[in-house]
């Protein structure tokens, strides 16, 4: 291992051994503070990831510290340390104890960085699948509620059998070409029928990740049963690190046809998942739905291909993870609180939790896509690339979508703000989480008013 | 300082709202005095724009700012003031503090949210009048949503959660479709940015203007309202709280009219001398329509919500109508809407503040238990029927000649029936709620209007004589500005076929008005004036 290998590994290697050392040290001495242990270690590689280093590419570690990487890195090292500060109350009013849970955020933060700095399709699995293994333990990590566990559950069986399919669409893929490297692999497996059928599969296990209709089910429980901050974390991660495996693989050029393969569940995903959000009743249900038509908009980005759908695609996972860590940040904290999940017993939690729910507001006008905020842009920078690639009927169509879906966003305002309350005393959350909250409503408004220096980047990082 | 005084003026009610968020939110009159204060400077920042304003065709007071620049896109912070916004800006900062005054005791329940949304509000208007780059102006058209929405919302009445969805889909349904004409809009004029002056002189093919149009037009059409698109505005107006409806009507509903004099109609010049019958039929439908309406209300507060749609059909009509007259007719019928109606919500804001009912057949003979309020409940009557010396008189008017003079003549002719038919519901309504019996016991308590209430109208009740006795200085800003707007949307087709930059067309043209032919640029509007 080479002093520029361990430069490009850094991140991974503080947050991996954070990971350790929270688990061995944690059984000496428990408790809760290890939270703020992992936020260090976040913050360390976050730091670590904001510095060029001498060369790009780790060959022999198969690892590669693009600026794309290095930018998702970043953004998944802060938002794993983001949910730690805001879980730490909550997890201690659920009876949610041990340090396994610090330890495990920080691994799933691991996963995701592993993967968007991978070279070759296997270091990419490996990265997806140790963030997903985390996921599995977090999902279910509420012991005393039994939809957590439930939930806990069908994530393991749909993400276990969505990792069948990606072991075996690599392993198609490999046969045919007899190559791993991600630099040429759709190049490679242009013509070949063996590796194509491979990209089928692998699509199909990207599809689940990114809960794509029609791969989608799975997605409302989890984020209806899943602890308030997992659920935060699993809609920030897991999505942004697929987007930018995608990344990865599609822009390196080769046919067409597998990006538009994403056609359909592009479309798919923006109608099922906006109109089957409008029936929701319980809050965090109706947000699940809302990712897999946000998810929806994203795939329309990549289905537009050229430069500017991906750095939308781009922008928009950014984006959307900060709208997300916004949201069920905010939702965290008044659950904890004391909060049904149904919509109407949400109604006039805006007098109760002033400054939360406010955040959420805002989270979910962005995500509704209005102006100033992060949502509208990256939906601008979306239906641009897309009428620009001459994918003029998607385009129409997740614009009427995106109408549609003003009526749900809405109708959680409508709950908070414009229903007569009981008297409730109102709560005022701890420093560090508002700082949280402020934080990513900030970045909601500064990257959605001022997404210039955010764009320059990707338009560097994407030529 | 002064080549920044638009910038200035559009986000000072954003610095009232960063004070307001450090005062405790019970301290109500601070709170309070700190919103009033607010819109009066923004006001006085808006005078040095009104006196400084030199009549002429060009934007003033530009403001340049590159603001975003990557990869494709090039949006800039691009901003001016000509003669067709200059007095809607005022209209804006006038009325503001008007507004705010209103609700002096009407809310006490979050005054500091409700002040913050009236202010963020203001920015939102001001910066949707003032942009110049087409992407700017997106972004300040849909921030006025969110606070709207929640001073519907929040503070509204019974129905409101009903009133302000309806209010936001229909809007932003209509928005996102802009959105859409936008984009194509800057793909077809090629490398550059967002500058709305560089889309002008674009030579679209038909067949993209024409759904170009449809998607700007759809957007406006639902602000304006138009019929059938109207079905919004009286669940807002009878929900939202007084100063929620006096900035609808007085503001927010010229968003729309606005938005065809500077974007429908000049950017798709043929598209919409297409679409100018079709518009006119759904003018004049609404005019008669809500007229007819408004005659069987209950509510006084509906009634002056339908009475909008009619006059905002008056003010398209004069608009479609593409000369000099019409066009002017039409920009003072919506500044006169703004001070008349605006002045309308305010009256029925204080009998509804007094007996907690609007119903007409609640009240009866008012004018013997407050004499002030009768008076001044006339004037505006007066004006909004269009009387002779009020304002309302001078707009109509022109819009009917001009239209009468443009190949609309017969939409004219039906159209003036609603002049009558605006007499017959506002004198009725004045009739039933002000003369005859006071029999109801409950409105023997009633008192007059108060030092504060009559302040809050006598600057309207100044405006509505000014306009309507002296409307010369009014229109001569606008004239240059109007003449310049009528010749691009009228010669371009005639670029196409003939020699380019021919600034007065032939006779016989499908849309030639004598009126505009070698009418020198600044040349007052009309010869009524005496």
């Amino acid at each position: 291992m080479t002093v520029i290998d361990l430069w490009i590994a850094m991140p991974l290697l503080i947050l991996a051994g954070s990971a350790l050392a929270i688990l061995l040290l944690g059984a000496m001495v428990p408790g809760n503070h290890w939270t703020w242990a992992g936020v260090v270690a976040t913050a360390m590689a976050a730091a670590w990831a904001i510095q060029a280093p001498p060369a790009t590419i780790a060959p022999s570690l198969a690892l590669a510290a693009t600026p794309v990487a290095r930018l998702f890195a970043i953004l998944f090292s802060l938002t794993a340390g983001a949910v730690l500060i805001i879980s730490h109350r909550y997890n201690e009013k659920r009876g949610i104890t041990g340090e396994e849970y610090q330890a495990t955020i920080l691994f799933c933060a691991f996963g995701a960085t592993t993967l968007s700095m991978s070279t070759t399709l296997l270091i990419m699995f490996l990265g997806l699948e140790a963030m997903t293994f985390g996921f599995y333990i977090l999902v279910a990590m509420e012991l005393k509620r039994e939809v957590s566990a439930e939930a806990g559950l069908k994530y393991l069986l749909m993400g276990a059998v969505a990792a069948a399919f990606l072991a075996f669409g690599i392993g198609l893929h490999y046969a045919g070409t007899g190559s791993l490297s991600l630099a040429q692999a759709l190049q490679a497996a242009a013509g070949n029928r063996i590796a194509l059928a491979g990209w089928g599969f692998i699509l199909i296990g990207i599809a689940f990740k990114l809960s794509l209709v029609p791969a989608h089910l799975w997605t409302p429980d989890i984020y209806q049963g899943a602890p308030a901050p997992v659920t935060a974390l699993l809609s920030a991660l897991s999505k942004g690190a697929t987007v930018a495996m995608l990344l990865l693989i599609l822009p390196s050029g080769g046919s067409d046809t597998i990006r538009h393969l994403l056609w359909w569940p592009a479309l798919l995903s923006m109608v099922v998942g906006n109109l089957a959000a409008l029936l929701q009743t319980k809050v965090r249900r109706m947000l699940g739905y809302s990712s897999i038509a946000q998810m929806g908009y994203v795939a329309l980005a990549l289905v537009s291909g050229t430069t500017g759908g991906y750095r939308a695609a781009a922008y928009y996972s950014v984006a959307y993870a900060i709208m997300s860590l916004a949201a069920f940040g905010a939702i965290t904290l008044i659950e904890r609180d004391g909060a049904g999940d149904s919509l109407e017993e949400w109604q006039g939690l805006g007098r109760r939790n002033p400054f939360p729910a406010g955040i959420l507001a805002l989270a979910l006008f962005a995500l509704a896509g209005i102006p100033p905020t992060a949502g509208f842009t990256g939906k601008f920078l979306i239906f641009t690339a897309a009428i620009k690639a001459g994918e003029i009927p998607l385009a129409i169509i997740g614009i009427i979508t995106a109408a549609i879906s003003v009526y749900y966003y809405l109708a959680v305002v409508v709950s908070l703000y414009m229903h007569e309350p009981g008297d409730r005393e109102e709560v005022f959350p701890a420093l560090p989480e508002s700082a949280v909250l402020i934080a990513t409503g900030a970045a909601i408004l500064v990257i959605g008013a001022f997404p210039a220096p955010l764009l320059r980047l990707l338009a560097a990082a994407l030529p | 300082m002064s080549d920044m005084i638009i910038t200035l003026m559009t986000f000072s009610p954003l610095v009232g709202v960063l004070l307001l968020f450090f005062i405790p939110k019970d301290s109500h009159a601070l709170l309070r005095g700190v919103a009033i204060a607010t819109t009066v400077v923004t006001f006085l920042l808006s005078l040095p724009i009104m006196f400084g304003f030199v009549t002429n065709a060009e934007f003033q007071f530009k403001e340049f700012y590159p603001w975003i620049a990557a990869g494709p896109f090039q949006m800039n912070y691009n901003v001016g003031i000509d003669g067709i916004s200059l007095w809607l800006v005022i209209l804006t900062t006038f009325t503001m503090p008007i507004a705010v005054l209103s609700t002096w005791t009407a809310v006490e329940t979050k005054v500091k949210e409700y002040m913050i949304f009236l202010l963020l509000l203001e920015v939102g208007m001001l910066g949707a009048f003032v942009a110049l780059d087409m992407f700017l102006f997106y972004i300040f058209w849909e921030l006025m949503l969110i606070p709207m929405y929640f001073i519907i919302g929040i503070w509204g009445g019974k129905n409101r959660v009903y009133a302000t969805l309806k209010f936001f889909i229909y809007t932003m349904a209509g928005s996102l479709l802009m959105l859409i004409a936008i984009i194509v809009l800057y793909f077809k004029a090629g490398a550059g940015d967002f500058n709305l002056l560089r889309f002008y002189g674009l030579n679209l093919p038909l067949a993209t203007q024409i759904w170009m149009f449809l998607a700007f037009a759809f957007a406006f059409a639902i602000k304006v309202p138009m019929f059938p698109f109207h079905t919004w505005l009286p669940d807002a107006h009878t929900e939202a709280p007084t100063a929620g409806s006096v900035i609808l009507a007085a503001i927010l509903l010229k968003m729309g009219t606005y938005g065809y004099v500077r974007f429908a109609m000049p950017l798709f010049p043929e598209a919409s001398e297409k679409f100018t019958p079709l518009i006119a039929t759904l003018a004049v439908i609404g005019i008669i329509y809500a007229s007819l309406v408004a005659m069987v209300q209950e509510d006084v507060k509906k009634l002056v919500a339908y009475s909008s749609v009619a006059h905002l059909g008056f003010v398209m009509l004069g608009v479609f109508a593409l000369n000099q007259q019409g066009v002017a007719g039409g920009m003072l019928q919506m500044l006169n809407h703004g001070i008349s109606t605006g002045a309308l919500f305010l009256i029925v804001g204080f009998i509804y503040e007094r007996r907690h009912t609007r119903l007409i057949t609640d009240f009866g003979g008012l004018s013997k238990q407050m004499p002030v309020f009768a008076t001044i409940f006339m004037i505006v009557t007066f004006s909004s029927i269009g009387l002779p010396g009020t304002n309302g008189f001078v707009g109509e008017f022109l819009v009917l000649i001009g239209s009468f003079e443009s190949k609309l003549r017969w939409y004219t002719v039906v159209a003036s029936s609603g002049v009558i038919l605006s007499a017959v519901y506002m004198l009725w309504v004045f009739q039933r709620v002000m003369f005859g019996e006071l029999n109801n016991p409950k409105n023997k308590e009633l008192k007059d209007l108060n030092a504060r209430e009559v302040a809050i109208m006598v600057p309207l009740l100044v405006m509505i004589f000014v306009m309507g006795l002296y409307p010369k200085p009014f229109i001569d800003r606008m004239a240059p500005s109007i003449d310049k707007m009528i010749q691009i949307t009228k010669v371009k087709p005639q670029v196409a076929l003939q020699a380019p930059a021919l600034p007065v067309m032939p006779a016989g043209m499908p849309m030639g008005q004598p009126a505009v032919e070698g009418m020198p640029a600044g040349h007052p509007a009309m010869p009524v004036n005496k």
